[in-house]
C-alpha cells in the first residue's frame, strides 16, 4: 500500500512536470516570431546618406552602384546683384556636364566638362569606409581625386605660360560623413588643391580648405542642404570662402537641385580656391542641377 | 518502474508535441508590374518557423532584398519601405485546415490564417499556400499580392505609372526540423 501510493505520487509528479513543460512550451509558442531570434540583417551599412553624389558644389559620400552611369547636368546662373537689366544673373549662365559610371558599387569614375574656363574634368571617387547601423564604423570615408584642365584661350596674360601642365590642377579630398539619424546627416570634408600655374607671383600653388556639409530632410524627398568652405592658409586675401545653401528635390530617378552659392566655378579648384562672391554684397549665383541615372 | 516508464513517456510526448520546423534562408521574391516599368526584388534571408500544432510565424528583413537597380534599392527603402523604421515583415498566425492528414507527401493547399505586418501596418489575411512533406521537411510555397494601400506605403503621383498598387509576392521555403 505503501509503495502504491508513492509510485502514484511519483506518477503525478511526472505528469505535473510534463503539463508544465508543455504549457510553458505553449506560453513559449504563443509568439512564435520572438522564437525566430535575432534578425538576419540587424546590421547593414548604413544608406542613403546623402541624396545624391553631391551635397551642393562638394562631393558627398554617394557613389553610383555597379554598373550605374550617373548623369549631371548643372546650371550656374550669372551674379544676383547684376539686377533687373540681366534678370538677377539668369541670362548669364554657364554648365557643366558630370558623367560618373560605377565600376563597382563603392568605385567610380567621372569625366566631366565645364563652360567656365572651358574646363574638362577626369575623377575617381572611392567608398573607403562604410558607416554601419550598429555604429561598430561610426563614420563612412570617401576619398575623391580629381584632375582639372582649363581649357580658354584667354588663360595666363602671356602665350608662352599657354602650356598643356601650366592648365592643370588638382583636388585630393576626404569625404567623412555620418548620419545621424533618417533626417539629419553631416559631412566633414579636409580638401588639398594644387594649382600648377597662379594668377600672382605671391599665390600659393598648394591651398588646404576645411568644408563642413550637411542635409536635413524636411520630407520624404526633399532636403535642405548646406556647406562651407574654409580657406586655411595662402589665398585669404583674394578669395572668399564658399557658402552655399540648397535644396535637393528627388523625383524617381532624378534629383533635382536648386542652391545660391558664392561660388561661380562648379568643379573643385574654382569652388576651393576662387570664389569671389561676397554674401554681404549680394554677390551670389543661383543654380540648378538635375541628376538622372542609367543602369547598364 | 514499470510507472515511471510511463511517465517519462508522458512527458516524451509532451514534449514531442511541441515540435518545429524552421528555416533561416527562405526565398521571397516581389513583382510590381506596370505597362511603363517592371520591377523585381528577391530576398533570400527570410525565415520561418512551423509548430505542428499548425501555428507559424514568418519574417523577412526588408533591407534584403536585391533589385536589379541599386537606386531603385534604395529608394525603396528609404522612400518607401522606410526599412530602417520597420526592419522587419512578417506573418504570424495558424494554418486553418492543419491536420496530420498533411504529411502525405502529396502537396496539398492550405489557408494561412494570420496577421502580416509590412511598413508596421498589420493587416489581417488569408493567404492559401501549398505544404507538402517530404519525409523530414515542409515543402512551402504561396504566392499572394500586397496592397501597397493596405500598408500605408505612399506612392507618389510622379511615379504611380511605374509602380504597382497590386504587389505580387512569391514565397518558398523549406523548413527543417528545428
Amino acid at each position: 500500500m505503501k509503495n502504491f501510493s508513492a509510485h502514484s505520487i511519483l506518477c503525478c509528479l511526472f505528469l505535473f512536470i510534463g503539463w508544465i513543460a508543455s504549457s510553458v512550451n505553449d506560453l513559449r509558442g504563443q509568439s512564435l516570431l520572438d522564437e525566430l531570434g535575432a534578425s538576419e540583417l540587424a546590421v547593414h551599412p548604413v544608406y542613403a546618406t546623402f541624396k545624391d553624389t553631391r551635397i551642393i558644389n562638394v562631393q558627398s559620400n554617394e557613389t553610383p552602384g555597379q554598373n550605374v552611369m550617373h548623369f549631371v547636368i548643372a546650371h550656374r546662373f550669372g551674379q544676383i546683384n547684376e539686377g533687373a537689366y540681366a534678370l538677377w544673373g539668369l541670362d548669364n549662365a554657364s554648365m557643366r556636364m558630370a558623367l560618373d559610371y560605377g565600376l563597382t558599387d563603392r568605385f567610380c569614375l567621372g569625366i566631366a566638362r565645364s563652360t567656365f574656363q572651358k574646363t574638362f574634368e577626369t575623377s575617381l571617387k572611392w567608398k573607403a569606409l562604410q558607416q554601419n547601423s550598429d555604429d561598430s564604423v561610426p563614420l563612412g570615408i570617401t576619398f575623391y581625386a580629381v584632375g582639372m584642365a582649363r581649357g580658354d584661350s584667354t588663360f595666363a596674360e602671356s602665350a608662352v605660360n599657354r602650356t598643356f601642365t601650366n592648365r592643370l590642377s588638382y583636388t585630393y579630398q576626404a569625404i567623412i560623413t555620418r548620419k545621424w539619424s533618417e533626417k539629419l546627416s553631416t559631412a566633414v570634408v579636409p580638401s588639398f588643391t594644387h594649382r600648377n600655374l597662379v594668377e600672382f607671383i605671391d599665390n600659393a600653388h598648394d591651398q588646404w580648405t576645411l568644408g563642413a556639409g550637411g542635409r536635413y530632410k524636411l520630407a520624404q524627398r526633399v532636403s535642405l542642404n548646406c556647406e562651407y568652405h574654409f580657406l586655411l592658409k595662402g589665398l585669404k586675401e583674394s578669395a572668399q570662402n564658399s557658402l552655399s545653401l540648397g535644396v535637393d528635390i528627388e523625383t524617381g530617378g532624378h534629383v533635382f537641385q536648386l542652391h545660391i552659392t558664392n561660388s561661380r566655378g562648379m568643379f573643385e579648384r574654382a569652388f576651393l580656391t576662387e570664389t569671389t562672391g561676397r554674401w554681404r554684397d549680394g554677390a551670389l549665383f543661383f543654380g540648378f542641377n538635375l541628376s538622372r541615372v542609367f543602369d547598364f | 518502474m514499470k510507472v515511471l516508464f510511463i511517465a517519462t513517456m508522458l512527458i516524451a510526448s509532451n514534449f514531442c508535441s511541441s515540435q518545429q520546423w524552421m528555416t533561416r534562408n527562405g526565398t521571397i521574391e516581389f513583382f510590381s508590374a506596370t505597362f511603363i516599368e517592371n520591377i523585381e526584388a528577391t530576398n533570400e534571408m527570410a525565415s520561418g518557423l512551423l509548430a505542428n500544432d499548425g501555428r507559424f510565424a514568418f519574417r523577412v528583413p526588408i533591407l534584403g532584398f536585391r533589385f536589379e537597380k541599386a537606386l531603385m534599392e534604395e529608394h525603396f527603402n528609404e522612400n518607401y519601405l522606410e526599412s530602417t523604421r520597420f526592419p522587419n515583415g512578417t506573418f504570424e498566425g495558424t494554418i486553418a485546415n492543419w491536420n496530420d492528414a498533411l504529411k502525405d507527401g502529396q502537396s496539398h493547399t492550405v489557408m494561412a490564417q494570420g496577421i502580416l505586418t509590412i511598413h508596421g501596418v498589420a493587416s489581417e489575411r488569408e493567404i492559401e499556400s501549398t505544404l507538402q512533406w517530404d519525409g523530414k521537411a515542409w515543402i512551402v510555397h504561396s504566392e499572394f499580392t500586397v496592397l501597397t494601400a493596405a500598408h500605408e506605403i505612399p506612392i507618389p503621383k510622379m511615379v504611380r505609372d511605374k509602380i504597382a498598387e497590386a504587389i505580387s509576392v512569391d514565397v518558398q521555403m523549406t523548413l527543417s526540423p528545428r
